[in-house]
């Protein structure tokens, strides 16, 4: 039995049956072909899978596919507006990106951040990030990353 | 010549905003039309026979393709090093995970029902957990052929031992334990599998060694090495642990018997039970230095524990018998080692390859010996350190070295005399070093090296071909940065290409630190050789000579006369259309000056090159709960030549959060021969919030074997971190920790223990 949602990915509106036991991850990936979002574990322990949902960053292998219904979701193909997002571009050249695998859902965690307090603490950025893991960088790089992008679009603001 | 301008710079890697922008397509993102997936039924029982297997229901699921066995394979046994493997168990299961069936069917929803309909029937039989109880007579065989389950033996001297220990001031004997860790990249092995009429299969695997991982697995599926093609998509990871396995070779299996694509990938759970963690081990030294605190001998007794085969646990174990000793001047050493089986999970390389865990032990009997003299931990070090232009007492040749240079730096970073001279209650400072090999003959043993291909297209674009694997540390992004710089051209006008072992040079992959000294030096060669043809168009053009001829920005010109320049492009259109259609194609290799050590002695030299590195750790310890938390970290490493410094920092942040999770968090519990944590809330890693500032110092001396005179960080990065840690905590609190991880509790027991033992 499949069942019918509605919901907006990346500002476009979808319509699609889904199995009720497959996960927001899962239609992201298989039923629309955005990969972005990647499978680490499956479980809700890596943060690999981080989307934003109604403006929050969720793990969306934990949200069972038809809890989506009604929501509006941005994964990291919906960032970038004709070029990369501040962010993007943050974490490419502070070298915040080694092996990539965490990098999706990373930025959509610091960008869900950012959103909430324009302006974190070094701190503020670790414990919101901290439930996604990275095993390449050490986290120094990435943090780095986020604390140069909340000062460049402080900056563009202030401009 | 030209200035040096793109090697020696920071450049993000060439292809970061693929990746930030999800547009990557890794390993485990790969589909293909009419793509199966597949499933693996994997043994509850660490040790047991298989009366029967029956697969009749779950081949009758509607959707499944096809149910395999052991009994559909062609019955070889194979292994990277050790023919102990089969595709799947035989007659018996030698761990919990072992491979007994396999299920292709149209979805994984499908393929996982069909698991659950599969019977096997087992007797189960008694099982052995640890390698010290393997190794006792009347221990259950894990391999009926391999009596007292010893697996390898391996053993190294060089010098008078015992004469050398009889004679020193002071001796340091200590036994330690290095446990099971898991390698934990973030996205878990597996493959798509696909075959043509001819049989032919095309493996899409995120693996280290694309070129090598064809030889077992051609033998196992009694194909010739021809029939087994890799392409190396991108890929999250790999730490060591993404080399031979079965995950990948029952998709090859599955795609034989169906004639189609399919899918395997491990999920999180079957990777940690069936992956290819870190060897444990139980390491014995003893260590002896004279009244001024120069080592005069160390003796090492070495047991590891295989698990269930061999992947490459035995040439770990035989590293961390003798490679730890070029880091200092030793002139009497002596180790042996001794390979176990277990009914447990296979173990393998994991960052380090066995040098970590004797780096750990070297340096806690270094710490001790420091104490025991009463003599600077960091000076001790100094006075023992191997320099530049040397020997090693088993013959391998340092040229660069800059391990002094290191301490040096390290110890100004941290404020390690202040800090050592002041004893603050509960807090500690701690340092290690380590030493390292850039490529190693003696693993790669038909030849070492690396080669590469450079083609320069009719339109200028540069296409860079190798046979090594980047599995996130940036190595494409080096690989461009010697192939623009030799060339002369913008970085961005080159292309690092996928291997693709039709197309690309064979490469031994990246393990042993090797990537960029050995693949770096292969496409250096080739990117010569294209510049060389290039230039000789462009001489022509310019008439003028081909050795006068130079190339900056992508213009040639002819030396002293830069205003008169060529484009780049114009001379490949020239050269491309001249030659009717054929591409400029360079080639070249690299052929190490390295020999296979002498199989009695152990002597010879087997890398060409060696890195070095001092790390110094700062810990508080709380008193009530015994929990150590790392406050400050420095690690200077000498790298060579820096190719990328930004990526080498990378290399070394990531390296220390490695080996702090190994040292306070890290752990694989086996309860009656099964994983007990095999997830990421009982298995914890790092998070942003466990890793304190981490302070990187790059120290360049210039190394003659490597490309633009540089050498590896990859292993370095992690070797020295534990013991700078429990050297710190040792500092802190007067607890030698010779176990690793160091769990709270049994660090405030032993510091209730020492409380007790002033007060009485
Ligand atoms: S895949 Fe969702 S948290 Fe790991
Ligand atoms: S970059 Fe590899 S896991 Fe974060």
């Amino acid at each position: 039995m499949k069942i019918p949602i509605e919901f907006v990915v990346n500002g476009e509106p979808q319509a699609l049956f889904v199995k009720p036991n497959h996960t927001l991850l899962d239609v992201l990936r298989d039923d629309l072909g955005l990969l972005g979002a990647k499978k680490g574990c499956g479980e809700g322990k890596c943060g690999t899978c981080t989307v934003i949902m109604d403006g929050k960053p969720v793990n969306s292998c934990l949200i069972l596919a038809p809890r989506a219904d009604g929501s509006d979701i941005i994964t990291v193909e919906g960032l970038a507006d004709g070029e990369p997002h501040p962010m993007q571009k943050a974490f490419v050249e502070q070298g915040a990106v080694q092996c990539g695998f965490c990098t999706p859902g990373m930025i959509m965690t610091a960008c869900a951040l950012l959103d909430e307090k324009s302006d974190p603490s070094e701190e503020e950025i670790r414990l919101a990030l901290s439930g996604n893991l990275c095993r390449c960088t050490g986290y120094a790089k990435i943090v780095e990353a986020v604390q140069v992008c909340a000062q460049r679009i402080q900056q563009d603001k202030g401009a | 010549m030209p200035k040096i301008q793109i090697v020696g710079r920071s450049y993000p890697q060439i292809d970061g905003m693929e990746k930030a922008t999800g547009r990557t397509r890794f390993a485990s993102d790969i589909k293909l039309a009419g793509m199966l997936h597949a499933r693996v039924l994997r043994s509850p029982y660490p040790h047991a026979r298989i009366l029967n297997i029956d697969t009749s229901r779950a081949k009758a699921l509607p959707g499944v393709k096809a149910v395999v066995t052991y009994a559909d394979t062609p019955g070889i046994k194979f292994g990277p090093r050790s023919d102990d493997w089969t595709i799947f168990a035989d007659d018996k299961v030698r761990f919990c995970g072992d491979e007994v069936a396999a299920v292709a069917a149209v979805d994984e929803d499908t393929a996982e029902e069909a698991l659950e309909l599969i019977r096997v029937e087992y007797e189960e039989l008694p099982f052995v957990e640890s390698p010290l109880e393997a190794l006792k007579p009347g221990a259950p065989l894990v391999h009926e052929d391999h009596p007292g389950n010893v697996a390898a033996e391996f053993k190294v001297e060089a010098g008078d031992v015992d004469r050398a220990l009889a004679n020193s001031h002071v001796v340091c004997e200590e036994s330690f334990y290095t446990n099971q860790t898991y390698q934990a990249y973030l996205e878990p092995m597996g493959a798509v599998a696909d075959v043509d009429l001819a049989g032919r299969i095309t493996l899409y695997a995120g693996n280290q060694i694309p070129s090598m991982i064809r030889v077992p697995y051609a033998k196992a599926l009694g194909l010739t090495l021809d029939q087994v093609r890799v392409v190396l998509p991108d890929y999250g990871g790999g730490f060591g642990a993404k080399m031979e396995t079965n995950t990948h070779l029952v998709a090859m299996l599955l795609a034989q018997k169906t004639g189609r694509p399919v899918r395997h990938f491990n999920t999180r759970h079957d990777d940690f039970i069936a992956g290819n963690p870190r060897v444990p081990m139980y390491i014995d030294i003893k260590l002896g230095a004279d009244k001024e605190g120069v080592i005069t001998g160390k003796e090492v007794k070495v047991i590891g524990d295989a698990g269930a085969r061999i992947v490459y646990s035995q040439i770990i174990v035989a590293t961390a018998c003798y490679r730890v000793d070029s880091l200092y001047r030793f002139k009497n050493v002596r180790a042996k080692g001794i390979t176990a089986y277990t009914n447990t999970v296979p173990t393998s390389c994991f960052r380090g390859f066995g040098n970590t865990q004797a780096t750990f032990v070297l340096e806690s009997a270094m710490d001790i010996l420091a104490h025991k003299l009463g003599m600077d931990p960091a000076e001790m070090r100094v006075k023992n350190s191997i320099g530049p232009d040397s020997v090693s007492v088993h013959g391998w040749k340092i040229n660069s070295c800059g391990l002094k240079e290191c301490v040096e730096e390290a110890t100004k970073m941290s404020g390690w005399a202040e800090k050592k001279a002041k004893k603050r209650p509960l807090k500690g400072i701690g340092l290690s070093c380590c030493n390292h090999v850039s490529g190693n003959r003696a693993f790669a043993r038909e030849f070492d090296g690396g080669a590469g291909i450079v083609r320069i297209g009719r339109d200028g674009r540069i296409s860079v071909y190798h046979g090594e694997s980047d599995m996130g540390q940036g190595q494409k992004t080096v690989y461009a940065q010697i192939a623009a710089e030799t060339l002369g051209v913008p970085l961005d006008w080159v292309s690092v290409m996928q291997v693709d072992t039709d197309i690309s040079p064979w490469g031994f992959g990246s393990f042993a630190t090797r990537g960029t000294l050995m693949g770096g030096n292969g496409v250096l060669a080739a990117s010569k050789d294209a510049f060389i043809k290039l230039a000789q168009v462009a001489a022509d053009m310019m008439e003028s000579n081909v050795d006068d001829v130079v190339c900056e920005g992508g213009r040639f010109y002819v030396k002293g006369s830069p205003d008169k320049s060529l484009d780049f492009k114009e001379v490949a259109l020239n050269a491309t259309d001249s030659n009717h259609g054929s591409p400029v194609m360079g080639t070249g290799f690299y052929d190490p000056p390295t020999v296979l050590p002498d199989p009695k002695t152990k002597q010879g030299n087997i890398s060409p090159a060696y890195p070095f590195g001092c790390q110094i750790a700062e810990v508080e310890v709380d008193p009530t709960t015994g929990k150590v938390t790392v406050t400050n970290f420095v690690a200077a490493h000498d790298v060579g030549r820096a190719i990328n410094p930004m990526a080498l920092e990378g290399q070394i942040q990531g390296g220390v959060a490695q080996g702090l999770g190994w040292t306070l968090m890290e752990n694989m519990v086996t309860n009656k021969g099964k994983v007990a944590n095999a997830n990421f809330l009982d298995y914890l890693i790092p998070t942003a919030l466990d890793m304190p500032p981490v302070e990187p110092k790059l120290i360049e001396p210039y190394e003659p074997n490597g490309p633009y005179g540089a050498k590896g960080i990859g292993e370095p990065a992690i070797n020295p971190t534990m013991s700078a840690i429990t050297n710190a905590i040792y500092d802190a609190t007067g607890v030698r920790i010779t176990e690793l991880p160091v769990s709270p509790e049994k660090l405030l027991a032993e510091m209730e223990k020492l409380k007790g033992s002033h007060e009485g």
